[in-house]
């Protein structure tokens, strides 16, 4: 689950205050709002990247709100998709499973596993350079669930794809979310790309986020 | 209401504006290759003649030609000045520089202007009078005064004993002797010829720039390798950390760059008489000036370029490596060092580039002692003193060679990043 309760966050002159949110464990949480009303600000202090000025953040069943974005627990795909522009596709999914030192044989086993999930089978020796939009969003999302997060936060991962893929990747999205169990918080500014995708709803405007059902 | 936009809207050709970038980058990139290539023609790459002393002697040219006696079936050397059509010699023909034979006992100054001073230069070919061996070392009696200096290199050819010929080190002088130590043979060579070979080949056997070759090589390594290690977390903090007081860091930090060269050596001196005795006097007039002196400067170059490189990384890479489970060191050296490798190349390359060419902070911190805090530059700088353009020439062109290696190197190492 994810449950922020009345956190405060300071941005420069951009202040929020008295944010709360909750999305139970396993659900797809939607976050719409418009451009530059703190959305990618939220997240970031979701994923510790970002202090809170008070408040609690708890993810999964554990207050988080003063761990290092290390110890969180949660994947992070932010909307450059930020692919280390050095390591082949191989790495990137293999980065968090290599920090927690799990053994050769069985990050192999995981990576094919996340590759054949999100079809990249077939990059997995690619440089990030000579990805496609698509293929590098898919990259990115496999790097976020590698270690098998309790939270994926996605922020506007839809944005920079054309109306094909868009579709493409809503439905694979459902299905990681099926097949994992993770739960997901999207964020996204655009009220189709809400409707388009299941779930649970939430609007944030005016510095307040409010459930639409 | 105003005018509609015309149908015909037409924009200026971009030629003159091309043609302008084409012409102000052209001309520099010009001047450089101009400037180069001067330094490789000026260099006289052939042997020189040994030279006794001058003839002509100075004044002006009162009532036209000039007639010089001069020793029949013996070699001179002429130079034509400003002032000089050139040398009559006794067949009529004219020369205008060059090794000659004289046939007769006389030669002409031809002047351009009668009035105008004598500016042309005459002088014998030294012939070598007696050679004599002992101890494996030659002693050689030249007919004139042959000017060469101690330390010096000679080449002896045409001596028709083993253990003669090749490029001799000058161990002793007098007027019209030279010394120089021979290789096993004891015996003497009935006869030899002398020539002095071209100033690269002087330097490159001078034990003094020998030395400075490989202070220099040695000490701009050292001062590469300490600027990174200082460098990179400066230019990392900088690029990423906020703090109290930055703006006061970021001006220090320009301070040696703003700062002449040569303040930056007498700031240094006079720091080190605040230093404990063992300090300074290790320091201070030794080689690690040298390298603390060229420290100083380069690495305030190294700070710049890797500050910028850090600044051209977006945060967002060590954010998603902090929620992939790193902390802020294995963030930086698994995400952010890799894509910085560029960077680093290019400073390692300035700082490396800024050291070679490092002299006055060098000169007063370290001073200019041959065989100890001897550098290139201090090198021509001493060739220059000593009058010698041409060993300052040749020391220059070392220091282009070195400039140009370590530059493809750092070129090639930059090209394997760009297509592995």
């Amino acid at each position: 689950m994810i449950a922020l309760e009345n956190i405060a966050l300071r941005q420069g002159s951009f202040e929020l205050s008295d944010l709360s949110l909750e999305l139970t464990a396993g659900e797809y949480g939607v976050l719409m709002g418009r451009s530059g009303c703190g959305k990618t600000t939220l997240l970031e202090a979701i994923c510790g990247l970002r202090k809170i000025e008070c408040g609690r953040i708890i993810l999964g069943d554990r207050n988080v709100t003063e761990l290092p974005p290390a110890e969180r627990g949660v994947g992070y795909v932010p909307q450059d998709r930020a692919l280390f522009p050095t390591l082949i596709v191989r790495e990137q999914l293999a980065f968090a499973l290599v920090l927690r030192k799990i053994g050769q044989a069985e990050i192999t086993r995981r990576v094919d596993e996340m590759a054949k999930l999100l079809g990249l089978t077939a990059l997995l020796d690619r440089m990030p350079g000579k990805l496609s939009g698509g293929e590098a969003q898919r990259v990115a999302l496999g790097r976020a669930l590698a270690h098998e997060p309790a939270v994926l936060c996605l922020d506007e991962p839809l944005a920079a794809l054309d109306e094909e893929l868009h579709d493409e990747m809503c439905r694979l999205l459902e299905r990681v979310h099926r097949e994992t169990g993770v739960t997901i918080l999207h964020i996204t500014h655009s009220p189709s790309e809400a409707k388009r995708l299941a779930g649970c709803h939430f609007r944030f405007a005016d510095g307040k986020v409010t459930r639409d059902g | 209401m105003s005018d509609p936009v015309p149908y015909g809207f037409s924009v200026a050709s971009d030629k003159p504006f091309l043609i302008g970038l084409g012409v102000l980058g052209g001309s520099y990139l010009l001047i450089i290759a101009a400037m180069v290539l001067a330094d490789l023609v000026f260099l006289n790459y052939s042997d020189q003649p040994v030279l006794g002393p001058e003839m002509v002697r100075q004044g002006r040219y009162t009532g036209g030609d000039v007639t010089v006696p001069v020793e029949v079936n013996r070699n001179y050397y002429f130079r034509a000045g400003k002032n000089e059509r050139g040398l009559m010699l006794s067949d009529q023909r004219t020369i205008t520089g060059g090794l000659f034979e004289a046939e007769s006992g006389e030669v002409v100054l031809r002047p351009r202007e009668p009035g105008k001073p004598i500016t042309a230069s005459l002088r014998p070919e030294a012939r070598v009078l007696g050679i004599a061996v002992t101890n494996h070392v030659a002693t050689l009696t030249t007919d004139v005064a042959h000017g060469l200096l101690w330390g010096e290199f000679i080449r002896v050819s045409d001596a028709g004993e083993p253990g003669w010929d090749g490029v001799r080190e000058i161990t002793d002088t007098a007027t019209n002797q030279i010394s120089f130590a021979v290789v096993g043979a004891a015996e003497p060579a009935a006869k030899l010829s002398l020539s002095k070979p071209n100033p690269l080949v002087q330097a490159l056997r001078s034990r003094d720039i020998r030395f400075s070759i490989k202070l220099s090589l040695i000490s701009c390594t050292l001062t590469t390798l300490l600027s990174l290690w200082v460098a990179v977390p400066i230019g990392y903090m900088m690029s990423r950390f906020g703090f109290r007081g930055k703006p006061l860091i970021d001006t220090l930090l320009d301070i040696p760059i703003v700062l002449p060269p040569l303040v930056v050596g007498l700031s240094l001196l006079i720091l080190f008489r605040y230093m404990p005795e063992w300090l300074s006097d290790a320091v201070v007039y030794k080689w690690p000036a040298v390298v603390l002196a060229q420290f100083m400067v380069a690495c305030a170059f190294a700070v710049r370029t890797m500050r910028v490189t850090f600044d051209q990384i977006p945060q967002r890479f060590e954010q998603v490596a902090l929620t992939l489970g790193c902390n802020r060191r294995q963030a930086f050296w698994r995400v952010i060092m890799p894509q910085a490798r560029g960077g680093l190349l290019a400073a390692g390359t300035l700082a490396w580039a800024r050291a070679l060419g490092e002299f006055g902070p060098i000169l007063v911190f370290a001073g200019a002692t041959r065989q100890k805090t001897e550098v290139l530059p201090t090198s021509a700088f001493l060739e220059l003193q000593a009058g010698r353009t041409e060993g300052m020439l040749a020391v220059s062109l070392i220091m282009i060679a070195a400039a140009v290696v370590v530059f493809i190197i750092a070129r090639t190492l930059g090209m394997k990043r760009i297509f592995a």
